[in-house]
């Protein structure tokens, strides 16, 4: 007779536990911290409870208010973040997909070579193009124009988006676009009506991958806008830290309002994200 | 409905000559079928004619026109494809209507040409349903579909029922040809399997290495194939052929082979002391009381039913044999086979060239 | 047959249709290229050409200290990561609902951008009101240290940081190797009465193995990148001792020596540019 619980059974248990909480306990550390401080009374922040006493939503009605120094523009901010976000998304999502369908489906000549200049980019650190792109901005007199943020951040997002969008291309049957063209599609309506409805789950996940890289980025805009109305929150955020007396809550609501947006969407599109983009990845 | 004419084609891929130099004609109306192994280039010149394939050398034309520089639309062919190629993202009704939709053609003409198409393919339940909601049978019947909607000069199909199950290529096999007798659509028809260019085709094109070996209707290649390769191709079970000297003494004729004396055909030519293949069908052969004709012993008896197939040895080489109904032979029994004389095939051993 | 056609009979016209409209959808993505990398590119090189920049970078003591830290930053943090992330998509193979959930919550570093979670850590670290002091004196009722002004602590910490925030997508990555490898090879295994370390080592780890080499490549490039980490977290101090080669470019952009910044990067390019070729070409088949 089997018993439920064999001593195998339960050392296995009791080992993946050892494994499970020690890493459940590392990921959420810097994200409850936050979350905490987020809704704790401004001196009572720091008292190292696991939950506050007197829990309050009154720092997020500081930020919606707008009611500090710091906070003066936060709804413009969040409207600035927000705008750069989804105009990086979609460009990006333009530039990527005409670029895959040319090289995978139409076989563009050159394509090859197109396709290793855009992977030769992807593997640039951004951080290194930033003082460079600095100054190519300043030359083109984009500088204090949020287009650059957009731009720069187009620039950065396109490459892996066309090795993805090419890597799903390449596996839609070539027979589809045969019959289409026998039965008499030109370029253009083959791209319309046959190849982009069939590529939408991986433009869901190209698209969103450059909308989150534009919302999360911290360093282009740090450098490339400099007026207060300008700044995504992001910069906006990273300035609270020059002075002493921060409202360090009020920071940390500001920073918890800001991070729920990728939050949801990598949820709300888990599938298609997980298995576009590590597709093309786990190739290697 | 149209001519097709193959002017000297030639295909290369990269240095490889992979067709070489064929020419042939087809006539309005006919159903043509080009079959033949893996590799032969079937396949290739079929793109070719799609306009799928560039054309390395000569003329493709339809109607007399020219075809080759045309992009595949303007050519004003329809194709059937191996895969059926249908539109995941579209309905049934969608993929039909595809070519019309991409024409802006009206409302009405497209509901026109789809319901009719539907109604010959008895599609009419299926308008609303996803290709990935469908058999197989039923994908190939909307790829034909798709195709009738054209309403093509010529109808391609690359090797359409080969993805489906034996049962359902039989079926698909008589509403092709039904289709085609009813459409009377030029049609130009690609695959492997022998028994569909026997049953379907009006004429058969053989094609072997990127040549074309013999062209002819399918009695014409079963009676009279011109080569070896012809004759084993073609027919099913395959042709039993062996290796024999062709003796001439007077107007005496006769094979030597596996020791015994072989009958030929008196239209044969050829020397005395040749080096021949022999071949004889299977159906052409009679099972009779040892003593007579070749001297043979039974291995295997394979009945199916309706027939009967044996396999006998005739000292180290073995033959099929097909007889209707049943037979009371046993293994290991001595037979004696007599050879319809007239259907006996001789081919030159050197080029494989027909010899009788 | 046609008379006098200026083209090879059976030859299309040079270029058809469906080639010019494949250059056409081409060219946004080339003009983003020569305009916003190919230009910055050069013209950041040419920012680099004075050979007086080298010879003031390497007498900058910074500089020097800046090609450490990153150097310990990238071999120290990737092999780290790598290895964990192989450990972890191990576990998360395993079919537990409770697996499901971590597993879950997992990407969340991941998902989350990485200024707020950064800052939120900085302020844990915090010697006066941050948590963790705050826990140790209650603990000890002794003083921690000052995290953030001890220039080892903070690299390490710089790097725990960067190790959060990557370490999901990597484990996601192997992951999927893990995922491709047929189940009936483990079931073979066992049936031969294979042990759970032996799997590993003869059917894991081969069919892992180059997954597991080009994560640890790209990895590298990626850290190199990392600006965040270091940035928010120590803004390269205390005293300049924390900088990484990707923060080190904005310091000399603050101090307008825009030249020793090109310079500081032209300098680490000799080690980039083999593991990126090395890269493309596994990447490119």
């Amino acid at each position: 007779m089997k018993r439920a619980w064999s001593l195998r059974k339960v050392s296995t248990e009791a080992q993946l536990l050892l494994v499970g909480i020690p890493v459940l306990i590392w990921t959420m550390i810097p994200v409850y911290h936050l979350f905490l401080f987020a809704i704790s009374p401004r001196d009572k922040a720091t008292s190292g409870r696991l939950w506050p006493e007197n829990p309050t939503l009154q720092n997020f009605e500081f930020v919606f208010g707008q009611k500090h120094f710091y906070l003066n523009h936060f709804w413009l901010q969040l409207g600035n973040s927000l705008m750069i976000a989804i105009a990086t998304g979609l460009i990006t999502l333009f530039i990527a997909t005409t670029a895959a369908f040319a090289i995978s489906r139409l076989k563009v000549r050159g394509g090859r070579t197109v396709m290793n200049l855009a992977l030769f980019t992807y593997f640039i650190p951004a951080a290194f193009l930033a003082v460079p792109m600095y100054k190519t901005m300043a030359t083109y007199g984009l500088l204090n124009n949020r287009w650059s943020l957009i731009l720069a951040m187009v620039t950065i997002a396109s490459p892996y988006c066309i090795w993805v969008l090419k890597q799903a291309s390449d596996k839609l049957p070539w027979e589809l676009d045969e019959a289409a063209r026998i039965d008499g599609a030109t370029p253009l309506q083959l791209f319309r009506l046959v190849y982009v409805p069939l590529m939408v789950p991986s433009l869901v996940a190209v698209g969103t991958y450059a909308l989150l890289l534009a919302w999360n980025e911290y360093l282009y805009g740090f450098l490339l806008l400099s007026k207060e109305t300008d700044l995504p929150l992001a910069v906006a955020l990273g300035n609270f830290l020059s002075a002493d007396d921060s409202p360090w809550e009020l920071l940390m609501a500001t920073g918890f309002i800001y991070a729920l947006p990728p939050a949801a969407i990598y949820y709300a599109f888990k599938r298609y994200m997980v298995s576009g983009l590590t597709a093309g990845a786990a190739k290697g | 409905m149209a001519s097709v004419s193959f002017d000297n084609i030639e295909k290369n891929f990269g240095k490889v000559k992979v067709i070489h130099g064929i020419s042939f004609d087809i006539a309005d109306g006919e159903f043509v079928v080009l079959v033949g192994p893996s590799g032969c280039g079937k396949s290739t010149l079929l793109r070719m004619l799609a306009g799928l394939e560039e054309i390395s050398g000569g003329d493709i034309s339809i109607d007399g026109k020219v075809i080759n520089d045309l992009d595949s639309k303007d050519r004003d062919i329809a194709m059937v494809f191996q895969s059926y190629a249908l539109y995941p993202h579209m309905t049934v009704g969608q993929n039909m209507a595809f070519s019309l939709k991409l024409r802006k053609a009206d409302k009405a003409l497209t509901d026109e040409r789809v319901g009719k198409a539907a109604k010959i393919l008895n599609l009419n339940a299926l308008l609303d349903r996803y290709p990935r909601e469908l058999s197989g049978g039923q994908r190939q019947r909307v790829a034909m579909g798709r195709a009738i909607v054209r309403d093509p000069k010529v109808f391609l199909f690359d090797e359409p029922l080969s993805n489906l199950d034996a049962k359902l290529r039989v079926a698909m096999r008589a509403e092709i040809k039904s289709l085609h007798q009813r459409l009377k659509t030029t049609t130009v028809y690609v695959t492997h399997d022998q028994i569909e260019a026997m049953t379907m085709a009006d004429r058969i094109v053989v094609m072997h290495d990127g040549i074309v070996e013999q062209i002819g209707t399918p009695l014409e290649l079963f009676d009279h194939p011109c080569n070896l390769f012809v004759a084993q191709f073609i027919g099913s079970p395959a042709m039993n052929v062996f290796e024999g000297t062709l003796r001439r003494d007077g107007a005496r004729m006769w094979v030597d082979a596996d020791g015994q004396q072989w009958p030929v055909p008196a239209s044969t030519s050829g020397k005395d002391g040749q080096a021949v293949h022999y071949g004889i069908r299977p159906g052409n052969m009679l099972m009779l009381e040892p003593g007579v004709g070749i001297s043979a012993k039974v291995e295997v008896i394979e009945p199916t039913g309706a027939e009967t197939e044996i396999i006998v040895k005739v000292g180290e080489t073995r033959f099929t044999l097909v007889l209707h109904g049943r037979t009371d032979a046993r293994p290991d029994q001595s037979v004696g086979l007599q050879i319809d004389v007239d259907m006996v095939h001789l081919f030159d051993r050197a080029d494989g060239k027909r010899l009788s | 047959m046609a008379e006098a056609v200026a083209v090879l009979p059976g030859k299309r016209p040079p270029v058809s249709t469906w080639e010019t409209w494949g250059r056409i959808m081409v060219v946004p993505y080339l003009a983003v290229f020569v305009l916003l990398v190919l230009y910055p590119v050069g013209y950041g090189l040419w920012l680099a050409r004075d050979p007086q920049s080298y010879r003031q970078l390497f007498d900058d003591p910074v500089f020097f200290r800046t090609a450490i830290n990153t150097l310990v930053f990238v071999v120290v943090a990737v092999n780290l990561k790598i290895a964990v992330a192989l450990g972890l998509s191990g576990f998360f193979m395993q079919t537990r609902w409770w697996i499901k959930i971590i597993a879950m919550l997992f990407i969340l570093p991941w998902a989350v951008p990485s200024i707020p979670t950064i800052l939120s850590v900085r302020f844990m670290l915090n010697p006066e009101w941050g948590v963790i002091n705050t826990l140790i004196f209650k603990l000890t009722l002794k003083d921690g240290p000052n995290w953030l002004n001890n220039p080892t602590l903070a690299l390490s910490l710089s790097m725990v940081m960067h190790i959060w925030k990557s370490l999901p997508f990597w484990t996601l990555i192997l992951l999927a190797g893990r995922m491709s490898i047929p189940t009936d090879q483990y079931e073979a295994a066992s049936v031969d009465g294979a042990t759970r370390w032996q799997k590993f080592r003869f059917i894991t780890w081969p069919s892992m193995k180059g997954l597991y080499l080009t994560s640890t490549l790209l990895s590298m490039i990626f850290t190199l990148g990392d600006f965040n980490s270091v940035y928010l977290l120590t803004g390269g101090g205390p005293a300049d001792l924390t900088h990484v080669l990707a923060t080190l470019g904005i310091r000399y952009l603050r101090l307008d020596q825009i030249e020793l910044a090109m310079a500081s990067i032209v300098v680490a390019l000799p080690f980039m540019l083999p593991l990126v070729f090395f890269m493309m070409k596994r990447l490119s088949k």
